[in-house]
């Protein structure tokens, strides 16, 4: 009896591995399979079957079987193309940060310090932008309902920081500024618009449901 | 389609069964060859029901422990049948190019 109680708390040790939702639905039966298909006395889990569990386990984890509806795969795969835009921007900024700063001089001194600012201010900005729009390609692709909503607010945000910007400043606008900006602004559209479509709609659910 | 998919199918092809049931009837198919372990039968029948090809047929308590009883739905049988078709017309095709004289023999 002993024995048994190792061997199964060797295998409830490996199956934590998987997904709380596949757990609770289905630990019990795996443990269940588990301990029939052991060998008679065996007392520790063995190697190739502890792997073949943690390799079912990641495959579950990095590609989740509920099949995810067109809406969302879109939605994912734009969200990754603004993390990429962000990343041309912050390119396009570094790269070109000492012409600016020159012709900035030159022409405005009064604002040059101001226009620095700014820059600095999107340099620290556009790796933590960048890093929201991975987290939430890849909390929308598991499907978390949470993560619609915030990246509604996100895109509430950078709405409302665009119209601020426009209605402030418009004029020290460069041509690239303005259209990476409308470029991360429309990603961010089009993904949330797929996002609440009623088909995406029924592929997310509560947080707690999945995992 | 992976073989222990196509093993799983063919296990369930002809009435329900549980997980240990699946085990069993994919190693005698397979003459021995194959023997399921729990984490790949597992994995594979999630994505089968995600996939709508297998649901779940029943349930019942044994010995204090869940066993759930697993069944092809129609649309698993069609895609069972289709692949049988296709394994089965490419195995037809080697046969008939390794041995030209015997080929007849296999329709």
């Amino acid at each position: 009896m002993n024995d048994i109680t190792a061997l199964e708390r060797g295998y409830r040790r490996i199956l934590a591995c998987y997904p709380r939702s596949f757990r609770r639905e289905n630990e019990d039966e795996v443990l269940g399979v588990l301990l029939a298909t052991a060998a008679e006395g065996q007392v520790r889990v063995g190697l190739d079957e502890a792997w073949d569990l943690v390799r079912g386990a990641m495959r579950m984890r990095l590609w989740p079987a509920a099949p995810r509806p067109r809406a969302v795969r879109a939605a994912v795969t734009l969200m990754l193309a603004g993390a990429a835009a962000e990343l041309a921007t912050m390119i396009t900024v570094v790269v070109t940060s000492g012409a600016v700063r020159a012709a900035v001089a030159a022409r405005y001194p009064a604002a040059a310090h101001g226009v620095m600012v700014h820059l600095a201010i999107d340099m620290a900005a556009a790796p933590l932008a960048i890093g929201m729009w991975l987290w939430l390609a890849w909390a929308n692709g598991k499907g978390d309902d949470w993560a619609r909503m915030i990246s509604a607010a996100c895109f509430g945000l950078v709405t409302l920081s665009v119209l601020a910007a426009l209605a402030q400043d418009a004029a020290i606008f460069a041509p690239a500024d303005l259209t990476g900006a409308a470029v991360v602004w429309a990603i961010g559209l089009v993904s949330v618009v797929l996002i609440f479509t009623p088909a995406a709609g029924r592929y997310y659910r509560p947080q707690l449901a999945r995992q | 389609m992976q073989e222990a998919t196509f093993l799983i199918l063919t296990a369930l092809a002809d009435g329900s069964q549980h997980g240990y049931g699946i085990i069993t009837e994919v190693a005698q198919i397979s003459g021995g060859r194959v023997r399921l372990r729990a984490g790949t039968l597992y994995t594979a029948l999630d994505r089968l029901r995600a996939d709508g090809l297998v649901a779940v047929a029943g349930e019942e308590i044994v010995e204090g422990r869940l066993r759930r009883y697993y069944r092809l739905t129609p649309e698993g049988t069609a895609v069972l049948a289709a692949e049988a078709e296709r394994l089965h017309a490419n195995a037809a095709a080697a046969l008939a190019r390794l041995r030209p004289g015997l080929a007849g023999g296999l329709a």
